[in-house]
């Protein structure tokens, strides 16, 4: 659907075309959908689950858009970073519960959300390292079983350190805690992720966009090949993909703590298939793309909660997913390919 | 037989014209080999189990109930490696067909709906069942690129067990269905316990029957057409090759394999629920396949059987075992734990080590090396696109 | 060769992991007949005649851990008391577990595998187990045809049991040789007494029922919710949550526009009893929480625990249901039986929902093995196994166990009448919180 200016089409669609308005457009009609439905109470619900759908299904598509992996061990990363986000508070931090002073709620949320996700970024990078770059050449497969592999053990060194029951998190912004804006009571917690969660989005937008590495990383994105003839070091390209991406899910991971308080080894495994369904939902490579996905999924998943149709809420988001395809076989926001060579 | 890659594990010192005879002979006589084959592991597995040390695990009758439900799993990667392994179709979700199987029989032979239709014919029905499901999946998938692809199966494979788990009007639900009659052959009815023979020998037997089918479609038209689409569909498509048709094949015809194990599965357990039919189970046939070695029909099913017996048996085991060899620190681990741990271990090294898998299609390998490759020691890259 | 380098590899890591663990888990006494140990140094008279196994079939690994390790517990504190005792008739008792989680959750296929290991073998003459009535559906009819004692500490979906409810396709070898016995109140006694005390002791009229979407859970919310309806009661909503279920948020948002005041939970802890606790308390539900056994795993220091996950203060005023007598001199004891003996596990180390049906179950089976051996004391392997299950399944004998006096009915099901009511003190234990007995209720001959 690329425009042609050739083509006598009018201007209005050639434009609307050009910006790619249809899926945007789209998510806000459904938004509003939803909103008409569910209500405001359940529309907020569903706006911060899908905004750590979101930020997982960022990592996921980086890394698939740079070397076709499904990296099925970045929801155990995201799993990883809640576990390491409340070590951070528990035990250096030595939180408990609700932080009422600003000042040091702010310094303890900035050194949480920096330690898990440098450390998480870290961890990203060790796997890529050890495990997926000397697969690089090999059957597409490979890597994907190794990923599960790796999987299985981050959830088992979890499960053996920690146990395998839920864990109770320091819950530092009071859950309780709410703000009445036009009307309508929000909870800080709620407001507090999906700011976080937008800001990451937009200040990666911007970093791909603006910085070297992110030209880098697009163009080792497009060809591999091109990009290394322009002097693009690959290794330290894709690297620094699984470092961002990773840092994304263990930001994830600390916005989980805190929002429900509770943390489980098992966590992983649910969440990154959603977060994998977010991305290909969304067109998978595609950053803003994941966004959408997520927040797509969050609002399938809550709609389905509220008609009373729980139970059913997977299926939902799957069938969502299906339809999608069939009409749009790239994805919302992915390119229209033709045949892959 | 099929050989072991070359390039790795040195395979001097046989007869190379003994080797190449025998394989030249099995090429051109499969269904003999298969049978052959077969019958040797028919009579050998039984016989190695009575010596030590596996003699002081289990009695000979456990060793030959494991080897059934291996053999369940050994159809499933067959099934499985048709989709892809032959046609590089990526499913996720196979699970979903080996329940429809499953429910299949259940509901034509259980209390819960009063049916009580005989085991033989229901093999074929289960099987025509699930490619039927295998059709429906396939068709809406037909333009998808292959990680897309692979995402959609994983739908349909989450959503089989969901959907049967919250039907209970028609399924009972979380409760399964139970009381499935088992197997009978005239007045004798296969027994649940204590003589494992007549399940191990109809598995077995399906085994056999299937190897023997898909050895076939694997040298027809129909598997050439398989493997040109696997290598590249836009070639096919141009070269006069039907992609709708083939891949609809593909799917269905994987789906029956599924679809036969799972009629097995629903008479021998005589209980079906939605919890046996979870990703797990897609993935574990999906490494079996994978570390098989894609596309080598015997290699999968090794692979099969070898990733159940670590998964089942040995994994399970190893408490006993280090209790049973007393060795000081590792007798104090309470190995179930670290069960997960030792298998990702166990994927991810076998990955590393191997990535082509334990026996790789020595076809792919004929098609993809030239002689300089194989001087370079290539890994061989048959679904990607790497540059080289 | 790769495959031993692999292996050494293996066992390396495990080794690397297991030093860096907190604290090692013993194994269970499962010790080789062949070697000697403190504990059996103790029981001199022990063994003298060999050794006789309980097989134990639960899941005892991943997630499902939670739920099987506490369990087995129970079952093996039975065990060690019976051997340093003297052993069961100049036998030496071993436990004998097995499995059957699959990546973490219970699988009916590996289970299926592990009976036929328990049938087997001819030492093996009584099973604890399973935990989930859908397993029990696949190892009865293995169990039956080979005449082995099972008993199981949890399960309490009807079918298994009662032939109105289809329990004889599970025994269709033996219809009339009764090998299956429980110690858990079937979902039709549990589920409807809730419903009576809710009604008439807590005064709910609008209940908001949610399930498991399990087998027990299903089951004793169906049934909880046929007593509801037939008391008069309303149901606010009836919502079903998969065990893997941790966001409960939507369901509870959308149960408030209904004014519920009280909630049921059908399942276990390890389904999700305790973040949806704790979520509606996070959403200003306040209203009391319900439940059956599954909910009553222990006080607030107990890894898992409904009362640690939620806390104490959200769990306040939670109300569940017991298949025991309530308030017996012997529960303190267990407790700290209990404690004493797996004080130096990593995991677990104080009582679950189940351990105490556990050990019931355990000690009906070494009970009905000593009887037996009384009368023949020189049977051989078979007969014992024959002459165990025998004995347990009579329905003219009775054992004293934790749970209190249980005797079996013609189909295998607890006679015990009594139901107990406990209910969440966040005072109690110093503080820590815990359930404490409110009163219990006899059914007579139900």
């Amino acid at each position: 659907m690329t425009t042609n200016a050739l083509s006598a089409r009018p201007t209005f669609v050639a434009t609307f075309q050009r910006l790619r308005l249809g899926p945007y457009l789209f998510m806000v009609g459904f938004a509003l959908v939803v909103y008409l439905i569910i209500g405001p109470e359940q529309f907020v619900n569903a706006l911060t689950i899908g905004s750590i759908y979101a930020l997982v299904a960022i990592g996921y598509t980086m890394v698939y858009g740079i070397i076709e992996l499904i990296n099925f061990a970045h929801g155990d990363v995201f799993m990883v970073g809640a576990f390491c986000s409340m070590y951070v508070l528990t035990t250096p931090l030595g939180q408990t519960g609700p932080v009422t002073d600003p000042p040091a709620l702010a310094v303890i949320l900035f050194i949480d959300f920096a330690v898990t996700m440098l450390v998480m970024g870290t961890l990203g990078t060790a796997i890529e390292r050890f495990a997926y770059r000397p697969l690089r050449n090999a059957p597409r497969l490979a890597p994907l079983i190794t990923a599960i592999g790796v999987s299985f053990i981050l959830q088992n060194i979890i499960q053996i350190i920690y146990g395998p029951s839920p864990i109770n998190t320091p819950q530092i912004i009071d859950p309780a805690a709410r703000v009445v804006v036009g009307g309508l009571s929000i909870g800080v917690i709620n407001i507090f992720i999906f700011v976080t969660a937008v800001t990451l989005m937009i200040g990666l937008q911007m970093f791909v966009s603006r910085t070297r590495l992110g030209r880098a990383m697009r163009s080792t994105a497009q060809d591999r090949e091109a990009a290394q003839l322009m002097g693009v070091d690959i290794n330290r390209t894709i690297a620094a993909t699984f470092f961002i991406g990773s840092a994304l899910a263990g930001a994830a991971g600390v916005v989980q703590g805190l929002y429900f308080g509770n943390i489980q080894f098992t966590l992983g495994f649910q969440a990154g298939l959603k977060a994998f369904t977010a991305a290909v939902l969304g067109g998978i490579g595609n950053i803003t793309g994941a966004a959408l996905g997520g927040f797509l999924i969050g609002f399938v998943e809550v709609t389905a909660a509220a008609q009373g149709y729980f139970v059913w809420a997977q299926a939902a988001v799957f069938a969502v997913l299906i339809i999608t395809l069939v009409f749009r076989p790239s994805g919302l926001l992915g390119q229209q390919l033709g045949e892959r060579t | 037989m099929s050989a072991i890659a070359g390039s790795t594990a040195g395979s001097t010192g046989t007869d190379p014209g003994l080797r190449a005879r025998l394989r030249d002979f099995s090429n051109r006589h499969r269904s003999i080999t298969v049978i052959v084959g077969m019958a040797i592991t028919a009579i050998a597995l039984p016989l190695i189990v009575l010596l030590p040390p596996f003699s002081s695990f289990s009695g000979q009758n456990i060793w030959l109930d494991g080897f059934t439900i291996a053999g369940i799993y050994v159809l499933l990667a067959l099934g499985l490696n048709i989709v892809v392994g032959l046609s590089g179709l990526l499913d996720l979700g196979y699970a979903a067909f080996f329940a429809i199987g499953a429910y299949t029989y259940a509901f034509a032979a259980s209390p819960f709906t009063g049916n009580e239709f005989p085991f033989w014919p229901m093999l074929l029905v289960g099987a025509l069942m699930a490619a039927t499901f295998g059709i429906l999946l396939g068709a809406p998938t037909l333009r998808l690129r292959g990680d897309y692809l692979a995402i959609v199966t994983l739908g349909f494979g989450e959503i089989v067990p969901i959907a049967i788990l919250n039907s209970s009007k028609y399924t009972d639900g979380p409760n399964g269905i139970g009381g499935i009659t088992p197997p009978s052959i005239g007045d004798f009815l296969f027994p649940t316990t204590g003589n494992p023979w007549p399940f191990y020998l109809t598995m077995l037997a399906l085994i056999t029957l299937s190897m023997i089918l898909i050895y076939r479609l694997q040298d027809s038209r129909l598997g050439r057409a398989w493997m040109a689409i696997r290598e590249d569909e836009l070639a096919a498509a141009a070269n006069g090759v039907n992609t709708v048709t083939t891949k609809l094949l593909a799917f269905a015809l994987g789906a029956s394999t599924a679809g036969l194990a799972g009629v097995f599965l629903a008479s021998k357990l005589q209980t079906v629920t939605p919890n046996l039919f979870r990703f797990d189970v897609s993935f574990t046939v999906l490494a079996m396949v994978v570390l098989g070695g894609m596309g080598n029909i015997w290699g999968v099913a090794v692979g099969a059987f070898i990733i159940f017996m670590i998964q089942s048996v040995f994994l399970k085991q190893l408490n006993l075992f280090f209790d049973n060899v007393n060795v000081p620190i590792l007798s104090d681990i309470d190995f179930l734990q670290y069960q997960f741990l030792l298998y990702g271990v166990a994927l991810v090294a076998m990955m590393l080590l191997r990535p082509e898998g334990l026996f790789p299609s020595r076809r792919r390998r004929r098609e993809l090396h030239t002689e300089e490759d194989a001087a370079f020691g290539e890994l061989g890259d048959p679904m990607g696109a790497a540059p080289k | 060769m790769k495959i031993t380098r692999l292996a050494a590899a293996a066992a390396a890591a495990a080794l690397l992991v297991s030093a860096c663990s907190s604290g090692s888990t013993p194994s269970p006494s499962a010790e080789a007949s062949a070697g000697a140990s403190a504990g059996a140094s103790a029981a001199a008279s022990a063994g003298e005649k060999g050794t006789l196994k309980i097989g134990v079939t639960l899941p005892l690994s991943g997630g499902a851990a939670a739920d099987g390790q506490p369990t087995l517990k129970g079952a093996i504190l039975a065990v060690d008391q019976a051997n340093e005792a003297g052993g069961i008739g100049g036998y030496k008792i071993e436990v004998l577990p097995l499995d059957h989680a699959v990546n973490g959750k219970y699988n009916e296929q590996q289970a299926a595998q592990d009976m036929q290991t328990f049938a087997a073998d001819a030492a093996v003459i009584g099973v604890v187990g399973p935990y989930n009535s859908a397993v029990g559906k696949v190892q009865i009819p293995i169990s039956n045809e080979a005449g082995l004692l099972q008993c199981s500490p949890a399960n309490t979906n009807e079918s298994l049991t009662k032939p109105e409810f289809g329990a004889l396709d599970y025994r269709k070898s033996f219809p009339d040789r009764i090998n299956y016995i429980r110690v858990a109140a079937t979902d039709d006694i549990q589920g409807p007494a809730m419903a009576t005390y809710d009604y008439s002791k807590l005064g709910l009229r609008n209940v908001l029922i949610i399930d498991d979407v399990t087998t027990f859970g299903k089951g004793v919310a169906d049934n909880f919710q046929t007593k509801w309806e037939e008391l008069g009661g309303t149901v606010a909503d009836r919502v079903g949550a998969p065990p893997d279920t941790t966001d409960f948020n939507g369901i509870i948002s959308a149960a408030k526009g209904k004014n519920p005041d009280g909630v049921y939970y059908g399942g276990v802890v390890t389904s999700g009893a305790g973040l949806l606790l704790k979520q509606m308390r996070q959403q200003g539900l306040d209203i009391p929480f319900t439940g059956p056994d599954g909910i009553v795993n222990g006080p607030g220091d107990a890894e898992g625990s409904l009362i640690q996950i939620a806390g104490k203060d959200a769990a306040a005023g939670s109300y569940g249901s017991l298949a025991a007598i309530g308030d017996f001199p012997g529960k303190a004891d267990f407790t700290a039986a209990f404690e004493e003996h797996f004080k130096n596990d990593a995991d677990f180390n104080t009582p679950g929902a189940y351990s105490g049906p556990a050990h019931a179950c355990a000690t009906i089976i070494l009970k009905s093995l000593d009887e037996f051996l009384k009368t023949s004391p020189d049977a051989d392997q078979a007969a014992i196994r024959e002459g165990t299950r025998a004995w347990a399944s009579d329905t003219s004998h009775s054992f004293d166990t934790v749970l209190g006096t249980e005797s079996f009915d013609a189909n295998g099901d607890t006679t015990l009448p009594f139901i107990s009511f406990y209910t969440v003190d966040p005072a109690a234990k110093d503080g820590i919180g815990d359930w404490v007995f409110k009163e219990q209720i006899n059914f007579g001959a139900e």
